[in-house]
């Protein structure tokens, strides 16, 4: 262990994710406590569960920033693999059914989603991919990397979670585009992007509970009471609040609850509602805060492979940032991302904090000696 | 381009993303935020639909049949609780209602009703206070208005107003206008007309805050009623009809009591079982003899058999066994009963483990339900009933009338049945000049006040296994028996088309055709021409048939001896038996035929149909008794407006056929479609099927000069201020064209059925009529069933028919009565038609107590 690596923490960004994980937890109790309390639960039930996880969480992120990431380079195959794997299990009886979607592993008491791992495990395996080749990048790169990313994405295809294979989609791209590839090959991935959705949309290889979802954004009046209920309930929400918000726990749509999931996929709607614009307009300055530290980092790194890996840690939290809080306010369609370190939920709260170990680890040793060539 | 430099443009694209997200934050919170906040206030009003009274329903004379009342239900409006609420509320509700918590536990589960559900109907003022002050022990429980039905007439006109009931899956599926929570009508014109008896729900809307207290009531509007129903029923005259039925039915119950108190007198327990061994024995022994006979035939005919050499059938059959408790009940001794003594259609008995039950009956049993074991996975119960031992799994028959319903390890459920026992009196008055019912009745019935808060068990097992919810006067198919005479009788008049007297010079059967007139009438040589064209012997093998010709109009005689021999198409005679026989009834022309229901006149009016079908007269013979049979609505749903209607069956040849080939058990499987069938057609036995409101319809058509009115109940449907929103206009079915003449001559014999103190069959059982009964016609009719495969042996089951027509001289009301299992028709079923007569032209003073008429056809 480097001896001086706890010496030199990037403090901004330990603050700016303490600071967006606290106010998470202030969100989520606000949204659950008053139905806990009318059925007579204990309101902090809520508070209590996810509290447990962001304190795992930041044990989790100190220890990732402890690791250094030319150590994690040499597992970085295994990793993938392993991964991937696990998308395989949880398709099979292994995985647990929520609704309509298998995306969770049932470990006793402990229940995890893969696909949060997979996306680390891809960022690592295209940033290991690209640092070997040298610049611009040749097809056959562009191909490889397409290729890391195709395998999981099928698998996630199958569960099905279309959020998460959009995170793949720009993931890859802004990799590739920051890693060097060429303007040619940046146009041309465009453009098969937009035919392949094009494709997948048109050969109805996605269920049509998927379409719908992910269309009833555009039109939401027309199915107010259905699919886009919850979308049309968090615009209101968001809405209602106003400059300066209805305050904490007199949102009347949050602590009604007409809007479900309001915890998880929706808890930037809580702080539309109570805080109004000003306390949106500081969660996403928290927000971007974070992402200015990320980038920077990547400029800091010491070598490529801790580049791109911060370059495509900070693109994934940028990517769920926009697709969710876009989906509240309805110009993104519902697609089940999570808002990074704010949504009620284990796996994505624990994975991100190691996604977000890892770039802090780079910047630990952002002046280190050791060259990785 | 360097790394820096695109970390920067992927800066940028980030920065674009969160721009257009603070872009549309601004749009929405701060230009927008106006329009936001009223529609979250919207959002923070619950809807609560309260439900609308149905419409009243009313008889022709402004009695109030069916209405509503208004009482307080408590409701849970489930968008207000979470999944997990459920279970501690459903605990709650089960405390204060005092009902299983896993009943309320289902109901809230129910997903397909709606987000409003109703946990109790009819509530008190104290129940309603105290679950609106006890909130947090009931969320999203509330106390809306919630009319109910009431039926202040009871069970008058039970089976016309039908019951209301929850809608099932179907019903949801198929109805958009109703949720889970409504009633509906589930039969009678509660269900035919429920659309404009629903009325619309109103509306209740009530502000909640973030506690999900209920702050105001923002709005309210009043649901409005349902249309109501002016029915076509008189309930005076459905009160009589109905006390007649039951008055009928249970006459007919005493009498077969009488009758097997006798039958038990005149032979001892040891007697009777000794005759049941000596039957099985002749049994056996004709059967052994039936078997040698097709054997012998077989090797005759050279065929291979595998069968031994034949020999006696004596000693073939060896020894004959016979269930002593079968013989008992077989012989009445054993069936159920009630405390009166008298008999029931089928009764409950329940044996708890290791205890013991008396199975009723003139010699009441005694049986124990020793032990329950299980053998091969089914539940097998040992029974001993009366000293004898006996092992049953369910559904198992035992012990002469008793069959396992429930076997569990606590108690065994068993039915304890009685075939012969009458079951069921039905009875229809209708207007034959428009088609309208006056009273429509089936007993048993019920009060459709217990469906509104829905049926007990016990009310179940009492009505529901003698089907007292069914409408039989619609639902029910009968042979129609000897009332189905009319139908060829009308053929005989319009067609101009009378049998041959084959009791002319038919030594086998011309004995009691002596002294008669019929001499002096019969034809000696004659060239009518029948239909309009000649006649040509179909059948050459029939020589000395052909060398009679028939009568020539309805005056003519005829030989109505008791006994009738007619030929085959393989040359053999074959017997058929008059009711009357081993009687006579003498020379009858047409009219007697029809007043002393002589079988074999209108046997042979469908034997001469049968003989001369395919011949050139252009008419299609064959089927020209269905036609005239169908042209009076009969084979076909008369399209009432009520619901379940069946159609009754006029069976023909192509029916025949179908159903052989669907191997249906109704037809032979062997041979075809032969005069026999259509024989027994023209006297309403065979396969010939009609419901009651056919009957009395079809007969309303024959006496109003031929017009097939469509029978209705409902008259017209009002709104809440009596503006008429339908009307029921008489429709008719069909015209059939017949001659004036028909329907006086009709008219005038059935008058004769009743008034004629000779042969009328329903003479008797008018006696008493009082003051004008020679304005009353009809025709009585004894319809052979056969319930169980051995009651031939010990007596046939009849059930008893009538219909009728009053004043003759200018029809008002026509009539039909059934009961079923009730004996002749001239017995049970005129004197039930009598009241109901006596009280539409002498009214209540004027009803006399049923009494028995004679036993007649």
């Amino acid at each position: 262990m480097d001896p001086h690596g706890l010496a030199r923490p990037d403090l901004v960004l330990i603050i700016t994710y303490v600071a967006i994980s606290l106010l998470g937890l202030l969100m989520i109790y606000s949204a659950t406590a008053p139905g806990l309390e009318a059925r007579g639960l204990d309101p902090t039930r809520e508070l209590k569960a996810q509290a447990f996880f962001v304190l795992v969480g930041f044990i989790v992120f100190a220890i990732v920033s402890t690791v250094d990431l030319t150590e994690v380079r040499r597992f970085v195959g295994p990793i993938y693999i392993g991964s991937t794997l696990l998308l395989v299990v949880v398709l099979t009886s292994l995985g647990d059914s929520e609704g309509v979607a298998q995306r969770w592993i049932d470990l006793g008491p402990i229940q995890f989603q893969p696909s949060e791992i997979s996306k680390i495990a891809v960022i690592l395996m295209l940033a290991s991919l690209l640092a070997r080749s040298g610049i611009p990048l040749s097809w056959r790169t562009v191909a490889r990397g397409i290729l890391v990313v195709a395998i999981p994405s099928a698998l996630i295809f199958l569960q099905p979670d279309l959020g998460t294979m959009l995170v793949f989609a720009f993931v890859l791209l802004a990799v590739l585009f920051v890693g060097g590839m060429t303007m040619r090959q940046l146009g041309f991935l465009t453009v098969a992007t937009i035919v392949g959705t094009v494709g997948v949309f048109q050969l109805k290889l996605i269920k049509s509970y998927q379409i719908d979802r992910l269309t009833a954004f555009i039109d939401p009046g027309s199915h107010e009471l259905t699919l886009s209920y919850n979308q049309v309930q968090s615009e209101i929400a968001i809405g209602s609040g106003g400059l300066v918000g209805k305050g904490l726990f007199e949102g009347s749509q949050t602590n009604l609850q007409f809007v479900p999931v309001q915890s998880s996929d929706f808890i930037f709607t809580a702080v539309g509602e109570q805080f109004g614009f000003i306390g949106s307009a500081i969660v996403i300055g928290l927000f971007s805060i974070l992402l200015f530290r990320l980038l920077s980092i990547a400029v800091a790194a010491k070598d490529r492979f801790s580049f791109l890996v911060v370059a495509g840690v900070a693109s994934m939290f940028a990517f769920h940032i926009f697709i969710n809080i876009g989906m509240t306010i309805r110009i993104m369609p519902v697609t089940g991302l999570p808002l990074p370190f704010m949504s009620a939920g284990g796996t994505v709260f624990v994975a991100m904090s190691a996604a977000l170990g890892l770039a802090h680890s780079v910047w630990i040793r952002r002046r280190s000696p050791v060259a990785d060539q | 381009m360097t790394s820096p430099l695109r970390i920067g443009i992927l800066g940028l694209v980030m920065i674009g993303f969160f721009s257009i997200l603070g872009i549309r934050l601004w749009t929405m919170q701060v230009t927008e935020a106006q329009a936001y906040e009223t529609r979250a206030e919207d959002n923070q009003v619950r809807v609560v639909l309260t439900p609308a009274p149905r419409g009243d329903i009313w008889d022709s004379k402004g009695v109030k049949l069916a209405g509503t009342r208004s009482a307080l239900a408590a409701i849970i409006d489930l968008a207000l609780i979470e999944a997990d609420e459920r279970g501690p509320l459903s605990q709650n509700l089960a405390a204060f209602l005092d009902e299983p918590a896993s009943e309320i536990e289902e109901l809230l589960s129910a997903t397909n009703l709606g987000s409003q559900i109703t946990v109790a109907t009819d509530i008190t003022d104290a129940q309603a206070t105290f679950l609106l002050e006890h909130r947090e022990m009931f969320p999203g429980v509330n106390v809306i208005p919630q009319p109910v039905r009431t039926y202040p007439a009871g069970e008058v006109g039970a089976h016309v107003i039908g019951y209301i009931g929850k809608p099932n899956e179907q019903d949801l599926e198929e109805r958009d206008d109703i949720n889970g929570e409504d009633f509906l009508g589930k039969a009678g014109v509660e269900r035919a007309y429920d659309e404009l008896l629903q009325g619309v729900p109103g509306v209740v809307e009530y502000k909640v805050d973030a506690r999900r207290k209920v702050l105001s009531l923002e709005n309210e509007v009043s649901p409005s009623a349902g249309g109501s129903l002016i029915l076509t029923i008189d309930s005076e005259v459905q009160a009589q009809l109905q006390t007649s039925l039951q008055n009928g039915l249970m006459q007919a119950r005493r009498l077969e009591m009488e009758e097997r108190r006798l039958a038990i007198e005149e032979q001892s327990r040891d007697q009777r079982v000794a005759q049941a061994l000596r039957d099985a024995r002749a049994e056996a022994l004709e059967q052994a003899l039936e078997e040698k006979e097709a054997l012998d035939a077989a090797v005759e005919a050279g065929e291979p058999t595998t069968t031994t050499t034949p020999d006696d059938g004596e000693r073939r059959i060896g020894p004959v066994e016979v269930d002593e408790a079968d013989v008992l009940s077989s012989l009445y001794s054993g069936l159920p009963i009630d405390a009166d003594g008298i008999c029931v259609p089928v009764q409950r008995v329940t044996i708890p483990h290791g205890g013991s039950a008396t199975v009723t009956g003139i010699e009441p049993r005694l049986a124990k339900f020793e032990s329950v074991a299980t053998v091969d996975g089914e539940l097998v119960a040992h029974v001993v009933v009366e000293g004898k031992s006996y092992k049953v799994g369910d559904h198992d028959p035992f012990a002469g009338t008793l069959r396992v319903l429930e076997i569990s390890e606590d108690r065994l459920i068993l039915n304890h049945s009685d075939p012969w026992c009458p079951i069921r009196a039905v009875g229809v008055v209708l207007d034959p000049n428009d088609g309208a019912v006056i009273a429509m009745s089936s007993y048993p019935t019920f009060d459709p006040t217990a469906f509104v808060d829905g049926l007990s068990v016990d009310q179940w097992n009492s009505l529901g296994t003698v089907s007292a919810f069914t409408n039989f006067a619609v639902q029910g198919q009968y042979a129609p028996a000897s009332t189905f005479k009319t139908v060829p009788y009308v053929l005989a008049l319009e067609e101009n088309y009378y049998p041959i007297n084959r009791g002319v010079g038919d030594k086998e059967i011309g004995e009691e055709q002596t002294g008669g007139s019929t001499q002096d009438d019969a034809p000696v040589v004659s060239t009518t021409t029948l239909l309009d064209g000649p006649q040509t012997p179909v059948n050459p093998e029939d020589q000395d048939e052909d060398a009679l010709l028939p009568l020539r109009s309805d005056t003519d005689e005829y030989s109505c001896t008791g006994e009738f021999r007619f030929r085959l198409n393989d040359g053999s005679f074959q017997t058929k038996r008059d009711w009357i026989w081993p009687g006579a009834h003498g020379p009858l022309d047409l009219h007697g035929a029809l007043q002393a229901s002589c079988d074999l006149y209108f046997w042979d009016v469908a034997l001469r149909l049968w003989n001369e079908r395919g011949d050139d007269s252009g008419i299609d013979k064959e089927n020209l008794l269905q036609e005239y049979a169908r042209g009076f609505g009969f084979g076909s749903t008369t399209g009432i407006d009520l619901p379940f209607e069946r159609e009754g069956l006029i069976p023909d040849r192509a029916w025949f056929i179908s159903e052989q080939r669907d191997g249906s058990p109704r037809v032979r499987q062997d041979g075809s479609w032969v005069g026999g069938d259509l024989m027994d057609m023209a006297v309403g036995q065979g396969a010939v099927l009609a419901t009651p409101l056919q009957m009395a319809n079809g007969l309303a058509a024959m006496v109003n000069g031929g017009t097939v009115w469509q029978p209705y109940v409902v008259e017209e449907v009002v709104d809440q201020d009596g503006n008429v929103i339908t009307e029921n206009q008489p429709t008719i079915l069909n015209q059939m064209d017949l001659d004036p003449r028909t329907t006086t001559l009709l008219l005038a014999d059935l008058q004769q059925v009743v008034n004629n103190q000779e042969r009328g069959t329903a003479r008797s059982a008018f006696r008493d009529f009082g003051e004008g009964v020679e304005l009353i016609g009809g025709k009585t009719g004894t319809g052979e069933i056969i319930k169980a495969p051995r009651s031939e042996r010990f007596r046939q089951v009849d059930s008893a028919f009538f219909i009728g027509v009053a004043p003759v001289t200018d029809p008002e009301y026509v009539i039909s009565v059934v009961i079923e299992r009730g004996g002749s028709g001239g017995r049970i079923a005129a004197p039930v038609a009598r009241q109901v007569f006596q009280f539409l032209m002498n009214g209540p003073e004027g009803v006399t107590p049923i009494a028995p008429g004679l036993d007649a056809d």
